[in-house]
């Protein structure tokens, strides 16, 4: 059972990775990244890939980092005048985009099958040592990613990215180039972003085209916004509270009795319920964003 | 070729509904709702419960089009009316909220099996050497007719015309005593309507399952963008630019540049083929082929 | 009012430990079954399979002087639910067998896990070639299709069919059987003049239809999963396809969700579902469940919970490790109700029957 509690906190801690990555864009940047788990994604794959074709996995971690930095260039510079709105749903379209080339491609991914088998980390170690190994990877890295993107926040460049979110014309006329300011923040947040599908492919041995579902985007998304969108600490609260009800759920099926769709609507439900709770009256989340009042 | 025709309007029936109901909303509420779309799968899944109940087919699917259009009427006073104080962003998460709750229900209380609408099985219809199932005909009747029928409402009647102002200009417009929330929840009503007739069609021709509203949302939303969202008969013209790339697509044999006597492109990626269309689309012409959208003043 | 919620949780808690204390006492073992999904109606026979093993179990005298229980876990039709489910079992549950899936895409990463966690992992549904390389550990009820898909080539060509159209979903299994029946028809001298291996879980099969109908075959092969083979059914019936000749590998799985109207007069084969020494348990279950056989994979199902029950009766504990040996001892020779279960070098199924069938209002042997 013990085993099981390290697995959850595993897994949300990898979850909370990505949210502090897409903290960067939209919480500081306010960017409407809808296609967000296609960085998750390329992480992963790249490291299913090398394991696939026997490659040192350090490289597959590069490779993936790398990729999910072009990618994420490649989307802020997407319409470099559209509206938020409607960056939103290009993205989205990108990440469907990547989705549907990683079903398809079987010589490279998979395909639908995906690529099972992947090394996990600490495997030289026996399986309930190589657990802890992993958690404690993972935390640390958490924990790094979260110092960091409170330095970043808190400096220039968060500055800066705060003045593009609420003030953009204000920002250009001060000579900031808002489409470089875009490019940076979705950049970092994308190899952030592959950093988590590195430890998720490791973890669960299997990377499939299901990482990239659209439905993968919104749920962290909902992380965000239910902890508090800009605010590091708040988004990793999110991310463990929203895990916390998806991890519970197995149980609570136990419990009750109630059959896999109905525990799958009651799980999809609350979680929807939740965001929509929060954005009526709690629209800052539960852990406010701070901001230095003058 | 006529089969290609036929595919072509079969996949434009599909959409055609759904999307124009959307963009005609956007008009007036400027912000993309998602659940838009749950509305198509509620409206498919309230027909199946009154045909199960025993009521008439076309009983059931009007009984549907009021429902569904009073949901959306309620989320849009209620809900949406609320969030769009915070900006369109908000709006557009919390219509997320808002359609991961409608799936919720519709999975716990339907299941996630597909079902089927109660018709008996006949043999498909053969028009010109192309086959046409009964169901696909009747699909494309009724989006031919319910459009006709929307464009008349636009273009013909005051209600249109104020619409047609309030979304063109909010504020003369309402200088002039139209009733800004009279007109959005008349037009909520309508497009909550258009999505649940758009819905039950589809799901006549496919099945009634919990993924149809999700599955429309990329193609939806690229049709009603193409045709410049609030322009809601560009969204039909979208509807049928995505199908004919769609159909186009899987059709075209690749045999000669393989060598190969036949070669076709994996159907998987007709998906991305629209999404395509709609990249590009967003890039040179954002504001719709037609460039008639409504621009945020 | 706190005095009431005191007692209400000790009564809670007494309640959970109770039913914990009482659970303890049962052997279990595991099961990840598609109990949604596209492969649903599938998932539900092989449980029935399972319940029934179990009630005959428990009925002689239970498993080490104790009752039997099977530990469901629904795959969900998909890898990842499937993999969690494994999770589950092998870490909280800590049971020594786990028996699953139905898809051999999702049975091959779940049974890699399960294998590496040192549980023993029993197939009992999936058949791709490549079930064979899942590892020490691994055991087949079910025979994979390197023979299912020279049975199923032989008999076409036996028909008289030179020009085969094929689709199957794009996975493991899919893959395997394409791959097997292209080479065993073209040996014998037909042709595969178009094979689409489809993307599961769309809504329809239009398009894939309509591409291998411009190679005008005189036979479509297929095989799917039920909810999907519904759709393809129904989709080649509203574009005049089934004119021509269908025919279904594994054609309960093809055809448990069409209606019959439209499966009617289709061909195909089958894993026998019961053997010499199964009418017992089809009368059994004919009359727990009040119908016949939903597919033929039940009785798999339930040879997989004797088999389990047998292993650990002999190696005398649930110990993980002693369980694993003791199956490929009970292995060697073991009568099932689908017939005589031995297991081969790999610990694949050696022998399997296939049978012939047709569709009129059910499968029928043919």
């Amino acid at each position: 059972m013990f085993d099981f509690f390290i697995h959850a906190v595993s897994v949300a801690a990898i979850y909370a990775l990505v949210a502090v990555s897409l903290n960067i864009q939209a919480g500081y940047a306010g960017l409407l990244n809808l296609g967000h788990i296609a960085f998750v994604g390329v992480g992963a794959y790249a490291v299913g890939i090398a394991h696939h074709l026997q490659w040192h996995p350090g490289l597959g971690w590069a490779m993936g980092i790398a990729a999910a930095a072009v990618l994420g260039f490649f989307m802020s510079r997407l319409g470099r005048n559209l509206g938020a709105d409607y960056w939103g749903i290009a993205t989205l379209a990108v990440a469907e985009i990547v989705r549907t080339i990683a079903l398809n491609e079987d010589w490279l991914t998979g395909g639908a099958q995906g690529i099972s088998g992947v090394t996990p980390l600490w495997s030289s170690l026996d399986a309930g040592s190589a657990r802890w190994a992993f958690l404690a990877t993972v935390l640390l890295v958490l924990a790094l990613a979260m110092g960091l993107s409170s330095r970043l926040g808190a400096g220039r460049f968060g500055r800066a990215l705060r003045l593009l979110r609420e003030e953009p014309a204000l920002a250009t006329s001060m000579g900031y180039d808002l489409v470089a300011l875009k490019s940076k923040a979705t950049v970092a947040s994308a190899m952030l972003a592959a950093v988590a599908g590195a430890f998720l492919g490791h973890y669960i041995s299997y990377v499939g085209p299901d990482f990239m579902l659209a439905s993968e985007t919104f749920l962290i998304w909902t992380m965000l916004m239910i902890g508090g969108l800009g605010h590091v600490g708040g988004v990793v609260l999110g991310a463990f509270l929203v895990q916390a009800i998806y991890a519970s759920m197995p149980f609570a099926k136990d419990w009750l009795g109630i059959g896999s769709d109905v525990a799958g609507a009651v799980r999809l439900g609350l979680i929807g319920c939740l965001l929509l709770a929060c954005l009526l009256w709690r629209k800052d989340g539960l852990v406010p964003e701070t901001l230095r009042k003058l | 070729m006529f089969q290609f025709v036929l595919d072509v309007l079969i996949r434009t029936a599909d959409l055609a509904l759904v999307a124009v109901g959307l963009s005609a909303v956007y008009a007036l509420v400027k912000f993309p709702n998602v659940s838009h779309v749950q509305y198509a799968a509620l409206g498919a899944f309230l027909t199946l419960a009154g045909q199960r109940l025993g009521l008439p087919f076309a009983l059931a699917m009007a009984l549907s089009c009021v429902v569904t259009g009073a949901v959306a009427v309620l989320l849009n006073t209620l809900v949406f009316r609320r969030l769009l104080r915070s900006g369109p962003a908000i709006a557009m998460i919390g219509s997320l909220a808002v359609s991961m709750v409608m799936v919720a229900l519709m999975l716990g209380v339907a299941g996630s099996r597909p079902l089927r609408y109660d018709f008996e099985i006949v043999s498909p219809l053969v028009i010109a050497g192309a086959r046409v199932s009964h169901a696909q005909a009747y699909s494309i009747g009724a989006a031919l007719l319910v459009l006709g029928g929307f464009a008349w409402l636009l273009y013909r009647t005051p209600m249109g015309r104020r619409m047609r102002a309030l979304a063109t200009n909010r504020a003369l417009a309402e200088a002039t005593g139209i009733d800004a929330h009279q007109v959005t929840n008349l037009i909520s009503l309508i497009s909550g309507a258009l999505a649940a007739i758009g819905g039950t069609m589809l799901a006549m021709t496919s099945d009634v399952h919990v993924n149809l509203g999700t599955d429309l949302l990329l193609p939806v939303f690229a049709a009603a963008i193409i045709g410049g969202l609030g322009n809601p008969l560009g969204a039909a013209a979208g509807a049928l630019l995505i199908a004919v790339a769609e159909t186009a697509v899987t059709n075209l044999n690749f045999g000669w540049l393989v060598g190969q006597p036949l070669a076709f492109l994996p159907v998987t990626y007709i998906g991305a083929a629209s999404f395509l269309f709609l990249l590009v689309a967003l890039l040179f012409k954002p504001y719709g082929l037609f460039d008639r959208e409504v621009r945020r003043v | 009012m706190k005095t009431l919620a005191m007692k209400a949780l000790a009564a809670a808690g007494l309640l959970a430990a109770s039913a914990g204390i009482a659970h303890a006492q049962d052997v279990t073992i595991g099961a990840v079954l598609p109990l949604t999904g596209p492969s649903a109606s599938i998932g539900e026979d092989q449980r029935r399979g399972m319940e029934l093993a179990v009630e005959r179990v428990n009925a002689a005298g239970g498993v080490l002087g104790r009752k039997l229980r099977v530990i469901i876990e629904d795959s969900g039709g998909r890898a990842p639910t499937a993999l969690d489910a494994a999770k589950k079992l092998a870490t909280v549950d800590k049971v020594p067998v786990v028996m699953g899936e139905y898809s051999s895409g999702i049975t091959i990463p779940t049974a890699q896990y399960l294998v590496k966690e040192g549980v023993s992992h029993l197939n009992i549904g999936s058949s791709s070639p490549r079930v064979r390389g899942i590892g020490e550990g691994s055991f087949s009820v079910i025979g994979l299709d390197d023979v299912s898909a020279k049975f199923a080539a032989t008999d076409v060509f036996e028909q008289k069919f030179r020009k085969a159209a094929f689709i199957a979903p794009n996975n493991a299994y899919g893959q395997g059987v394409a791959e097997e029946f292209k080479k065993n028809f073209e040996a014998m001298g037909g042709q595969v003049v178009a094979s689409i291996l489809y993307t599961a879980g769309q809504s329809t099969y239009r398009r894939e239809l309509q591409q291998i109908e411009r190679a005008a075959p005189d036979v479509y092969v297929y095989s799917a999963y039920g909810q999907e083979a519904a759709i393809i059914n129904r989709e080649a019936f509203d574009l005049g396809l089934n004119k021509t000749q269908w025919y279904a590998i594994y054609q309960t799985m093809c055809t448990t969700d069409t209606p019959a109207q439209i499966a009617n007069g289709q061909i195909g084969m089958e894993v026998s579902a019961v053997g010499p020494a199964g009418k017992p348990y089809e009368e059994a279950y004919s009359k727990k469940y009040g119908e016949k056989f939903k597919s033929a994979y039940s009785g798999y199902a339930y040879d997989g919970v004797m088999l389990s029950a047998a292993a650990i009766a002999k190696a005398g504990s649930t110990e993980a490790a002693k369980v694993r040996t003791a199956l490929a001892e009970v292995g060697r020779k073991f009568d099932g109700v689908t017939g005589e279960v031995v297991f081969d070098k790999d610990r694949q199924r050696a022998v399997q029957p296939y049978l012939r069938t047709r569709y009129q209002n059910g499968v029928l042997p043919r």
